[in-house]
């Protein structure tokens, strides 16, 4: 987080909540009535490294002014909880060929079977 | 000549062409979809209408209308667009439109043609017509909701491959296209009705929901699973053979193709040999190249040549048995042989073991005799030019050998034995009078005759009965010899035959047995009684696990047809090249390679060390072998031994068609084709289909 945006938090900033992962999130305190179309900053404040997969989608509707306030976390049976971007980690994604995931790759044309005595 | 005008061009053409063959010369391609240059003509599908003046103001069909003195043809006016507009538009009416989950799609002429002359929408409210699938057994897929009734595929059972088994049933609205029986189509030529159906009613079975045309990738080759050397072109995604097409050749195959070597391909997918293997302790282990190499150099070193053999098999190439009689040669060996089923033709003489006539002359005779041959099996597109000379008129053909398989076209039975053919060959049969009387009589012997023991005095017999009959004259040789082996007749001509002193196929085996032979190198021979080889060290290279690699000491890997650039001879003599369609499995390599390198490996390093050597050292050989594609006539010499021949009757040279090499042996369409065809079991299980 650059210097910047946390003097801007400190001056200016107005908590409006915390996620299950701990980020942060603030809006501007200033309103400026004067103009009605005027929109107030919106801005999260992560925990530990800077990743912009890390918002939940609850989050992630208020921060982009999809919704005015952020939305139920888990609020249908079905929703899984929010997980980031697992590239490079060890939880990354491999296709089912691949070594890391079995290496039982599924058939396709090429293939042959070999004779064995 | 009748002078006529297309489209503005004046040709002048012979009496008796039709106009659509009139446009065609001109390079002016009219649509179509029941004409077929091969086929008879139906005149039934109306696309190829055009304007024809003089005459009644309306269009004409192109296809079944002959060329006049001083007409005037227009194909393309608004006139002729019009008539084909509507003539789409009704073809469509009952069409189901599935192109998206239909095997023709990009290769269908109704798609193609209903691009230039379809209607963006349909003017037809009504439901469509549906036909049920009609059984055609193991090979043809049928969506019979999709036929236009061009009846292109009832008139190839009908007249090339002569099993009146397709028709139409009802009329108008209710005509169906079926077998009669609903049953499999007994023909070994059934592949074909799918390339010349124009729509996708008929599709391949085996093919069915593997892949788009635009997914292929093309190589144009050459069949080896039977010895007419059927000019193919092998479709391949990602390495695999997925279809084997035909392609035209008019003085091999027309642009037929014959069943087992259109689906035997999936047979290239199962029981490969992709790793050298060395017997330890009496178990076949994976070995390396290397290993496999010492395993043969600690048994060869130091043997004497004479107790060494090598047999090459039914699908070796040229350049293989080119290398392998060079290693055989530097080691000292003249045992060896390519006549795995001990066929007693005679290497020295090149007439005595070809196809003297060519199988183009087939329709230049007049008169056949079949010794101990079933063309129907042994080359079944050869047989349809059979069929074709005989529904030409004027032409008489006899038969000895076992009587019963109808061959599509009429023979006399004249016997079963030999002795007829002595008969024949004194002039006290009466077949000898009708061979006489013609005026390019042939004969054509086949492998039944001449594997028998008695077979060199069978060969000399049936040249006699060609000297009698007048067979060779100036122009026309009539002693025609049908092998069943595709490598049979490059083997002869490499003289891969056993030298001064050599043992022959049977010499070997009985030498393995008695132990006069130690070391025995099968080049692809799975035929051969493979479990009468007593203690002898068994070499295999080949591609398949069959017989051969079972009982081997050593197994060196090599490529199947589709997946090496070889030279194969056909029947007739013609040496024809094959292309490499797709890469072979594992370890395997190129058959002339191994052989090389096994030379290096036992210190005899053989000077071949590029494929252009092999080729020079082919030639070398036999001049033959460096024209390509061509058929060298040969001079007709003395062959054959004349002596006492069995009384015993011939039998067939194949006991089933769809199961004769390696590859036919491991397919699993051929083993469902042998399961219809063969064992005569039509039911269909209740999951296939
Ligand atoms: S099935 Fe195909 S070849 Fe046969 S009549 Fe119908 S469209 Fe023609
Ligand atoms: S091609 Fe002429 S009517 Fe079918």
């Amino acid at each position: 987080m650059s210097i910047g945006t946390r003097l801007l938090t400190m001056l200016n900033g107005e908590f409006v909540g915390e996620d299950a992962h701990g980020n942060k999130y603030y809006q501007e305190r200033t309103k400026r009535l004067s103009n009605p179309l005027y929109r107030r900053k919106r801005w999260v404040m992560y925990k530990g490294k800077a990743e912009g997969s890390k918002v939940p989608a609850e989050w992630h509707a208020w921060l982009h002014y999809t919704n005015d306030t952020p939305l139920n976390a888990r609020s249908k049976a079905w929703e899984q909880p929010h997980k980031p971007n697992l590239t490079g980690t060890l939880g990354a994604y491999v296709p089912k060929g691949d070594d890391r995931a079995g290496g039982t790759r599924a058939a396709s044309t090429g293939d042959y079977q070999a004779w064995r005595p | 000549m009748p002078k006529l005008t297309i489209d503005g061009i004046e040709v002048e053409v012979p009496a008796g062409t039709t106009v659509l063959q009139a446009a065609e010369i001109l390079g002016i391609e009219i649509p179509r979809f029941c004409y077929h240059e091969r086929l008879s003509i139906a005149g039934n599908c109306r696309m190829c209408l055009v304007e024809v003046k003089p005459g009644p103001p309306k269009p004409a069909a192109s296809c079944a209308m002959p060329v006049a003195e001083g007409m005037d043809v227009r194909t393309d006016s608004e006139m002729a667009r019009k008539a084909r507009k509507g003539v789409m538009e009704f073809l469509l009416i009952n069409h189901p439109l599935d192109c998206p989950i239909c095997d023709q799609g990009g290769e269908c002429d109704l798609q193609d043609e209903a691009m230039t002359f379809g209607n963006d929408h349909s003017r037809y409210g009504e439901m469509k017509r549906s036909v049920t699938e009609k059984e055609m057994g193991p090979l043809v897929k049928t969506a019979m909701t999709r036929c236009i009734h061009c009846t292109r595929c009832v008139r190839f059972t009908t007249e090339v491959a002569g099993v009146p088994e397709m028709g139409m049933l009802g009329r108008g609205e209710h005509a169906e296209i079926t077998t009669y029986l609903e049953q499999a189509l007994d023909s070994e030529l059934s592949g074909n009705v799918v390339d010349l159906c124009p729509v996708g009613a008929l599709t391949s079975r085996p093919y069915a929901f593997t892949a788009r045309p635009w997914e292929l990738r093309k190589t144009e080759s050459i069949d080896v699973l039977d010895a007419l050397g059927t000019n193919v072109r092998i479709d391949v995604r990602s390495g695999q053979v997925l279809r084997i097409l035909p392609r035209l050749n008019e003085a091999v195959n027309e642009e037929w193709l014959a069943d087992k070597s259109r689906h035997a391909m999936d047979g290239l997918r199962q029981q490969r040999l992709d790793t050298p293997y060395v017997r330890k302790d009496g178990q076949l282990v994976p070995a390396s190249w290397e290993e496999a190499f010492a395993a043969i150099r600690a048994k060869v070193a130091g043997l004497d040549g004479s107790r060494i053999a090598a047999i090459a098999g039914d699908q070796a190439d040229c350049e293989a048995m080119t290398a392998l009689k060079d290693l055989m040669g530097v080691l000292g060996s003249t045992n060896l042989d390519c006549r795995q089923d001990g066929a007693k033709l005679d290497p020295t003489v090149r007439a005595g073991y070809l196809f003297n006539s060519t199988v183009e002359g087939i329709e230049s005779a007049d008169a056949l005799l079949l010794v101990g041959s079933d063309p129907r099996w042994e080359a079944p597109v050869l047989n349809a030019r059979i069929r074709k000379r005989y529904l030409a008129g004027g032409f008489k053909a006899g038969r000895i050998g076992p009587a019963g398989r109808d061959l599509t076209y009429p023979v006399e039975e004249l016997g079963v034995d030999p002795s007829v053919l002595i008969e024949i060959a004194e002039g006290r049969h009466p077949f000898a009078e009708v061979l006489k009387a013609a005026k390019t009589p042939m004969i054509i012997l086949g492998m039944g005759a001449l594997t028998r023991t008695d077979g060199a005095a069978i060969l000399a017999a049936a040249r006699k009965v060609a000297d009698t009959t007048g067979m060779v004259t100036e122009g026309w040789n009539g002693f025609s010899v049908l092998h069943t082996a595709a490598a049979r007749v490059g083997g002869l001509d490499l003289g891969f035959v056993p030298g001064s002193g050599g043992l022959d196929t049977r010499g070997i085996q009985a030498g393995c047995a008695s132990g006069a032979v130690e070391v025995l190198y099968l080049l692809g021979a799975d035929e051969i009684d493979t479990n009468a080889l007593g203690k002898a060290f068994v070499i295999y290279q080949g591609s398949h696990g069959d017989a051969g690699a079972h009982r081997a000491d050593v197994i060196l890997p090599g490529l199947a047809y589709t997946e090496k650039e070889a030279t194969y001879v056909n029947t007739e003599g013609r040496p024809q090249r094959t292309k490499v369609a797709g890469f072979g499995p594992g370890e395997a390599k190129e058959d002339w390679k191994i052989i090389r390198a096994l030379s290096g490996a036992l210190d005899k390093t053989l000077p071949l060390d590029s494929v252009h050597q092999v080729r020079a050292r082919m030639a070398e050989i036999n001049p033959v072998l460096g024209t390509m594609n061509a058929v060298t006539p040969a001079a007709w010499e003395a062959f054959g031994t004349e002596g006492p021949v069995d009384t015993a009757a011939f039998t067939t040279a194949i006991a089933n068609y769809y199961m004769t090499c390696p590859i036919s042996r491991a397919s699993p369409t051929m083993a469902e084709c042998t399961r219809v065809f063969i064992n005569g079991n039509q039911e269909r299980t209740g999951t296939d289909g």
